[in-house]
């Protein structure tokens, strides 16, 4: 089943009266439960792609199907949903609220679906244990190092029980065991059955998945297996 | 999101800045405490006014006075025999509107106990004088029917006559006591309540707790006329001392100095005076020579200046609750810049735009209700400074009313306020409010 469904999708800014065709004619499949790399250089179109992919923006041409929503003809609503029930999210920059403790910052997501506040709590309680932050529930993202706020992110991706998580370049901001860590927790969920899609211009985190897309100049370049490579 | 959930975030985002959120709540307080004070100060004047319009007597009393006749009846003037007890039993027979009639007959004259001596107004009156000037007794009786019909020298006598005609006796024992008056003995069989302002009654306790006699001159007292009453049977007036200055009237041709009139129904107040004119014109043969004197015109006065007050008082309060919105409107605004980032996380994790609409409305009515109700207690303690150093006539008072009228308006502000900044925070780009820094 197609989670992912991109057909010659295009999207374009005007940037200072000039047109830009961020992504030319992206075409492109993700079944359920694959573990994807997106990878690219600067410019290459990636970040408009995880914003198309993220359901923060929609395609100016082409269709696109996310977990079964037509995002072309999706109202701003809409488009919220699926990125409260669908879609986890991991960014680089971990963006966790800082006045909110880790429980709180987990629970976030679930505060949109309209749970019932002891649900929140014991789900969210669950999902901090479960990234191995038992001991920090009631920190705050300032008093956590940078691994300790990405495990929080991933919790928070998971809180809704979505059925795909993307993450932005989830170790740009990590020393190398760190990010090393967090892509072994990326590579469970993908073993538990989930779909993981990561955004990366670095190989080495590209290599750790089963298929990488490689973009350049706004269009898919190639599709390899990094094993086999 | 519910709103439990998004009062949960506005408690913590106000908590968490607590001094941000007091500034921007100050105005509010301001407002919301000029309000409670203001509808305290016009509820004490209100109330003042209703308390001293009742002892005077209220609305509902009209006085029947004499009226120059006009040009065209000067030729039968003397048909009419002037207003007479014929003229108070027509308007019991007739004017069914009316619940009292009080024929007067009075005179100044010195009323003396054993050893003091003062003068005074003294009224003949029938039992009704009572009930139609609304005065009270608080000891003993008022003059009773019997007391009329069998001429008995009784009195009923005013507080400050009782005072001052036996200052070392309290008043409930100056019933039985023998009165003087114009030197002929009358019992006391009773005596009126004291009538007097708050400030006047206030004065006088303080000065009888620190039993220093008050120096005080009082310029002009309302209640005088009641205070320092002497009533007795109108009969017994008219016979003691009446009937030799004109030997040529009896009881019911002699003409009444005073005749009030107490109207049941203020509603039916015109028609109740019609029935009374028709009725007098009959017992005075046509001749249109007597006139009413209402306090309509005078209470209207006071009502409209209590209106006047609470407009004013009302309009500076608006004014301070507008500037309060607006402060809060500014800081909202403020945070929202600073937030935008945050706003943007929320949007990304799956919030809609009308939760983030939401969260900013709640956040401004969270700090306009508790400086609102912060407001109400300034208030209520201003009310309170105020009345200690500042004894007035009219004790002003908070009343629930003023209170939930003045909260509410806070949360208005607060609505009001907040939608400009809920509609920024709302219509953020999701993307670029990632990207802020």
């Amino acid at each position: 089943m197609a989670l992912v469904l991109l057909e010659d999708v295009a999207k374009c800014y005007t940037l200072g009266g000039q047109e830009i065709r961020a992504l030319n004619g992206v075409s492109l499949r993700i079944d359920a439960g694959e573990f994807v790399a997106i990878i690219g250089p600067s410019g290459s179109g990636k970040s408009t792609l995880m914003h198309l992919l993220g359901c923060l923006d929609t395609p100016s041409e082409g269709r696109m199907e996310i977990c079964g929503h037509d995002l072309a003809r999706a109202t701003g609503d809409q488009l919220a949903d699926i990125r409260n029930r669908e879609i986890g999210f991991v960014f680089q920059s971990f963006n966790l609220l800082p006045r909110l403790n880790v429980v709180e910052n987990v629970e976030v997501p679930m505060v949109y679906t309209g749970a019932s506040a002891r649900a929140r709590r014991e789900r969210a309680e669950e999902l901090v244990k479960k990234v191995g932050l038992g001991e920090r529930m009631k920190n705050r993202p300032t008093q956590l190092s940078g691994g300790q706020c990405q495990r929080v992110a991933i919790a928070r991706a998971l809180v809704n029980d979505p059925k795909i998580v993307f993450g932005d370049e989830p170790t740009g901001n990590l020393d190398s065991t760190t990010g090393k860590m967090i892509l072994g927790m990326f590579r469970e969920l993908h073993e538990a059955g989930r779909t993981v899609v990561l955004v990366t211009h670095d190989p080495n985190v590209a290599a750790v998945t089963d298929r990488v897309i490689e973009l350049r100049d706004g269009k898919v370049l190639r599709e390899y297996n990094p094993r086999t490579e | 999101m519910n709103l439990l959930i998004s009062f949960e975030t506005g408690f913590r985002e106000i908590f968490s800045h607590k001094f941000r959120s007091f500034l921007s709540m100050s105005g509010i307080l301001l407002g919301v405490s000029s309000l409670v004070a203001t509808l305290a100060l016009t509820a004490g004047i209100e109330r003042g006014t209703r308390q001293f319009m009742e002892q005077m007597g209220g609305i509902e009393m009209v006085k029947i006075v004499d009226k120059d006749i006009s040009d065209d009846q000067l030729d039968f003037w003397n048909l009419s025999p002037g207003r007479t007890l014929q003229d108070a039993r027509a308007i019991r027979e007739s004017a069914p509107l009316i619940s009292y009639v009080a024929p007067e007959l009075d005179e100044g004259m010195p009323v003396a106990s054993a050893g003091e001596t003062m003068r005074t107004r003294v009224r003949g009156v029938w039992p009704e004088y009572v009930a139609a000037t609304d005065s009270k007794v608080e000891h003993g009786r008022s003059i009773a029917f019997l007391d009329v019909e069998r001429a008995t020298r009784s009195a009923t006598i005013g507080a400050t006559v009782a005072a001052r005609l036996w200052p070392a006796l309290p008043a409930s024992e100056v019933v039985g006591k023998t009165i003087f008056i114009r030197q002929v003995p009358f019992e006391v069989v009773g005596v009126f309540q004291m009538n007097e302002r708050d400030s006047d009654r206030k004065r006088r306790e303080k000065a009888a707790e620190s039993a220093r006699p008050n120096t005080r001159q009082r310029t002009y007292d309302p209640f005088r006329w009641k205070n320092e009453a002497v009533i007795i049977p109108l009969s017994t007036m008219f016979y003691e001392f009446m009937s030799g200055l004109y030997p040529e009237d009896s009881m019911d041709t002699v003409r009444m100095r005073d005749f009030t009139i107490r109207v049941t129904d203020i509603e039916n107040f015109r028609p109740a005076l019609e029935q009374v004119k028709a009725a007098l014109m009959v017992t005075h043969r046509g001749v249109d020579d007597f006139e009413f004197e209402t306090r309509e015109e005078w209470f209207d006065n006071m009502n409209a200046s209590v209106r006047a007050t609470r407009t004013s008082g009302g309009l500076i309060a608006a004014i301070s609750l507008v500037v309060g919105g607006i402060g809060i409107a500014n800081i909202m605004l403020a945070s929202i810049t600073e937030r935008v980032r945050e706003i943007g996380i929320r949007l990304a994790v799956g919030a809609r735009s009308r939760d983030i609409f939401l969260q900013i409305i709640i956040e401004s009515v969270t700090i306009a209700v508790l400086g609102g109700l912060l407001g109400v207690l300034a208030g209520i303690g201003l009310i309170t400074l105020l009345g200690i150093i500042a004894p007035s006539d009219n004790t002003p008072y908070v009343t629930v009313s003023s209170m939930i009228l003045s909260v509410g308006f806070a949360a208005l502000a607060g609505i009001l306020s907040g939608i400009y900044p809920a509609i920024q925070a709302s219509r953020l780009d999701p993307i670029q409010a990632l990207r802020y820094e």
